[in-house]
């Protein structure tokens, strides 16, 4: 399976609000970023935490945004910036 | 809606505690047998993190990390058949009835 994004892609995180295990925090949904760089594919922690076999694997990637696109009024630094880690579901491109 | 651990930013959600304190020996135990789960393939890491997810608001703020993690073990034990509430209850019975 092919990762979906390269490095520098500009990705939008879903803004779905849906039950179960979710890896992805409410405060990204919906938010923009950048793909700072794949991290490899892993078992679906997802299905995992249901029991499932986390199959297929789903590609995670480490993605930055800008503090002041996360936090309304961030007064700090405009080039301050969060990682994390998101699963490839969870990003369309932006 | 976001569920109880998925905390941050929430609004009035102040900062988060930092204090320490020294690792007592049933925190200890809670590690081992929840690693054991893990090793005998009984649980995986996400059940656990989901069982802590389902446990009541009010009590998953109540509870402190380790005790999260023996509530979430006690659910899966029960959810995977391996021990019954009753046996469980049974058992803490005994343990606080003994000096």
């Amino acid at each position: 399976m092919t990762a979906r994004f390269d490095p520098g892609d500009p990705v939008r995180v879903r803004p779905e609000d849906r039950r179960g295990h979710i890896r992805t925090p409410s405060y990204v949904k919906g938010k923009t970023g950048q793909i700072e760089t794949g991290l490899g594919a892993f078992k679906d922690p997802e299905s995992l935490a249901y029991g499932g076999s986390g199959l297929p694997d789903k590609h995670l990637y480490k993605v930055a945004f800008r503090q002041k696109d996360l936090w309304d009024g961030y007064a700090g630094s405009p080039d301050d910036t969060l990682y994390i880690d998101i699963y490839e579901h969870w990003l369309d491109p932006a | 809606m976001a569920g109880i651990h998925d905390l941050g930013g929430s609004p009035g959600a102040g900062s988060i505690d930092k204090s320490q304190h020294e690792t007592e020996d049933w925190e200890h135990l809670a590690d081992a047998v929840t690693v054991v789960l893990d090793k005998k393939g009984i649980k995986t890491t996400d059940e656990h993190r989901r069982a802590q997810e389902s446990l009541d608001p009010e009590r998953y703020k109540s509870l402190g990390y380790y005790e999260r993690w023996v509530a979430a073990t006690e659910i899966l034990l029960v959810e995977k058949g391996v021990l019954t509430r009753e046996e469980i209850d049974k058992k803490v019975a005994e343990l606080e009835e003994s000096p």
